[in-house]
């Protein structure tokens, strides 16, 4: 799976044309959020890897589940330790497409609704996924947005029975990117 | 018996209050201060990259989560909206420069920001692992 992903980014970023038609961040924003009736619990990470070809549309991003913070270290220890073990599975990565590509032009200031499909993992886990976001291009460069939910039992996360009320099934992401032509 | 009751609900009492404080102490225990905390490993910023780059599943296993002490001559200084990173590259790859990514403490900024780099620095931080491109310290201070 790593292999592949950095096959993909390779050819991504490594292929036959112009750099310019690539945009990367290494300080991309991904946060989660959980809302139960007994609490709410919300992390952010901001060193996320993302990179989009704007010729072919591919797509990907790669975070740290290590560096995710939260407002308490209680339950960012559990979070790392206990559901995410992050030992284990220290990445969380997409790698997909902008499957409208034809209705996004790169070339032009603007925001563009795009459709983002592609394979999750998460937690050792993959699955197929498609996404609404927006794309803003400017003259700095392309940001990225896009909240989807992602249901925890989908990845065979564990939540114990203790805390089953504390944590929702399904968590809110919301991503940030914004994105600067490789040079 | 009544006094032996008495003595019961006391103790539940008490018990209750003691799980109540230990609770709420766990709960709201603080993130730990890596500015103060002793360093696990003390390495330059290019052999830490190299065991990562080597081994990274080997090198995973012994610096993730750890504190680190790197030092260093810096490539560049990089800010972002919420972020000052010290950049040691010494690699090109697919996302550009690859290496060392330090994310300093919002008080050691400047002081980063200030030093040469022509000169060499030690810096400090939490290891939460190597992403496929770079290896990631938080948390950063400046030793010296």
């Amino acid at each position: 799976m790593k292999t592949t992903l950095n096959l993909l980014i390779a050819i991504l970023l490594l292929s036959s044309s112009a750099m310019a038609q690539k945009f990367i961040t290494k300080n991309g924003n991904i946060s989660f959020f959980s809302s139960t009736p007994m609490e709410d619990i919300e992390a952010h990470n901001n060193q996320v890897n993302s990179a989009l070809d704007v010729e072919t549309g591919d797509f990907v991003f790669k975070v740290l589940i290590k560096s995710f913070k939260f407002e308490k270290a209680l339950m960012q220890e559990h979070f790392n330790e206990n559901y995410m073990e992050s030992d284990k599975f220290p990445n969380a990565t997409f790698q997909g497409k902008v499957a409208n590509l034809s209705d996004v032009d790169f070339t032009k200031n603007g925001t563009y609704n795009a459709q983002i499909k592609g394979q999750l993992t998460i937690h050792g886990v993959t699955q197929d996924i498609e996404e609404t976001g927006t794309f803003t291009v400017s003259k700095d460069g392309i940001a990225g947005n896009s909240k989807f939910n992602v249901k925890v039992a989908d990845y065979n996360i564990d939540i114990p029975k203790t805390v089953i009320n504390n944590i929702a099934e399904s968590i809110e992401v919301t991503v940030d990117v914004d994105l600067k032509p490789l040079k | 018996m009544k006094n032996w009751s008495k003595i019961l609900i006391v103790v539940i009492i008490f018990g209750c209050i003691g799980a109540w404080v230990g609770y709420t102490f766990m709960y709201n225990k603080a993130h730990t201060n890596f500015e103060k905390a002793e360093a696990d490993f003390s390495l330059t910023a290019r052999q830490l990259f190299e065991e990562f780059r080597n081994d990274a599943e080997t090198a995973g296993v012994k610096f993730n989560g750890k504190v680190i002490e790197l030092s260093g001559r810096p490539t560049k200084v990089e800010e972002t909206d919420s972020l000052v990173i010290a950049v040691f590259a010494f690699e090109e790859g697919m996302f550009g420069a690859e290496g060392v990514r330090v994310s300093m403490l919002p008080n050691h900024a400047e002081t980063l920001k200030k030093h040469p780099l022509t000169l060499a620095i030690k810096l400090k931080g939490f290891c939460p692992g190597y992403n496929g491109t770079d290896v990631i310290i938080e948390s950063g201070s400046v030793v010296k």
